[in-house]
């Protein structure tokens, strides 16, 4: 039960920082920003508990996991998981996901009823749909996954390898023509 | 030494490795994604909850029930918001899409024509298909309007832009 309360802890304490961060030190490398209180927010986890007795002073002995290597083992895996699946996909679909931007283009419209060209060309608070697949296109040139060479975009070394492991697994999940 | 704590997490890795099968095999079969998905890991969720309920009266670990259900749902949940976005990824991403797309084009396509395909008019017809389906939004001879549901949910992403000023994002 220590891993779970440590672990719920400092969940709150990392969405506090994130959002502290996110709010009064703003950069364009916000993804990294969030890694970086991940890690610090990790170490600072591991020490609560080697700081910290086993029961924490009132945990009945029923809810002591043991070995002591799982409990911190849990705690570490259950915090990762809450920043991995939980924070950093809250950012993921908040800053780039596509249907929950178009909904919220849908609340912020002046207009109750709205067809697909007023969509298209207002997409993301008025910037339109071309911005936005800009936006993935820079991401991939950022990171190195394709290059741009006069008018085409190029798969790099590093882009072909992530491509045939994508385009393996969208096969073997038959979303990919088997032939 | 076999722990209640280990002996738990056994469980839950199987009956998770068993969803994964199932959902897999769901994917392949061509069912639809999100039902499947929530389907498939409902009854893994309390075929794993019942195991740890038996392996706990079985092997007299009853005084530590509460303990191992806890850890079992806890550790399930996770490994489950963990695979979730791996798949919607492989199955939504525009990023990933294109990787995809270039791969089979050769390595190479002109940027115009990736704008043509992955910024188009039919991207944002499935896209508004899938938002009517899933009851975010309806569709009348006026056009498409949002639903309370589709509100509450562009009410509340709205709120977390605002909150870490993330700008207008998409």
């Amino acid at each position: 039960m220590k891993a779970v309360i440590l672990a719920t802890a400092m969940t709150i304490v990392l969405l506090v920082i994130v959002t502290l961060v996110l709010r009064f030190h703003p950069t364009p490398r916000r993804a990294r920003q969030m890694m970086l209180s991940y890690f610090a927010c990790l170490i600072g986890t591991a020490l609560v508990w080697f700081a910290t007795s086993a029961d924490l002073g009132f945990l009945a002995q029923s809810l002591l996991i043991a070995p002591p290597w799982l409990d911190l083992s849990l705690m570490l895996f259950f915090f990762s998981a809450a920043f991995f699946g939980g924070v950093l996909q809250l950012y993921n679909l908040a800053d780039r996901g596509l249907s929950l931007r178009i909904l919220i283009d849908f609340a912020e419209a002046d207009s109750r009823f709205i067809d697909i060209d007023w969509l298209i060309a207002n997409y993301g608070g008025g910037k339109g749909l071309a911005w936005m697949y800009g936006k993935r296109i820079a991401g991939m040139l950022e990171t190195n996954l394709v290059e741009r060479k006069a008018e085409m975009i190029e798969l790099t070394s590093k882009g072909a390898r992530a491509a045939a492991v994508l385009f393996a697994v969208r096969r073997f999940l038959r979303l990919e023509p088997q032939s | 030494m076999l722990t209640p704590a280990l002996a738990t997490l056994a469980v839950v890795a199987f009956w998770f490795l068993v969803f994964v099968g199932i959902h897999v095999f769901g994917l392949r079969s061509g069912r639809d994604n999100a039902q499947w998905l929530v389907r498939s890991y409902a009854a893994s969720f309390a075929a794993m909850l019942a195991s740890v309920v038996a392996l706990s009266m079985w092997d007299d670990f009853g005084q530590m029930l509460l303990l191992s259900m806890l850890v079992a749902a806890l550790t399930s949940a996770c490994l489950f918001v963990l695979y979730v976005p791996a798949v919607y990824t492989i199955l939504t991403s525009l990023s990933v899409a294109t990787l995809v797309l270039l791969r089979r084009s050769g390595g190479r396509v002109p940027e115009a024509s990736l704008y043509d395909r992955f910024a188009s008019r039919r991207l944002m017809q499935q896209r508004l298909c899938v938002l009517l389906d899933a009851g975010h939004l309806v569709r009348d001879a006026r056009g498409f309007s949002l639903t309370p549901r589709g509100r509450a949910v562009a009410r509340a992403f709205a709120f977390v832009k605002r909150l870490w000023r993330l700008g207008p994002g998409g």
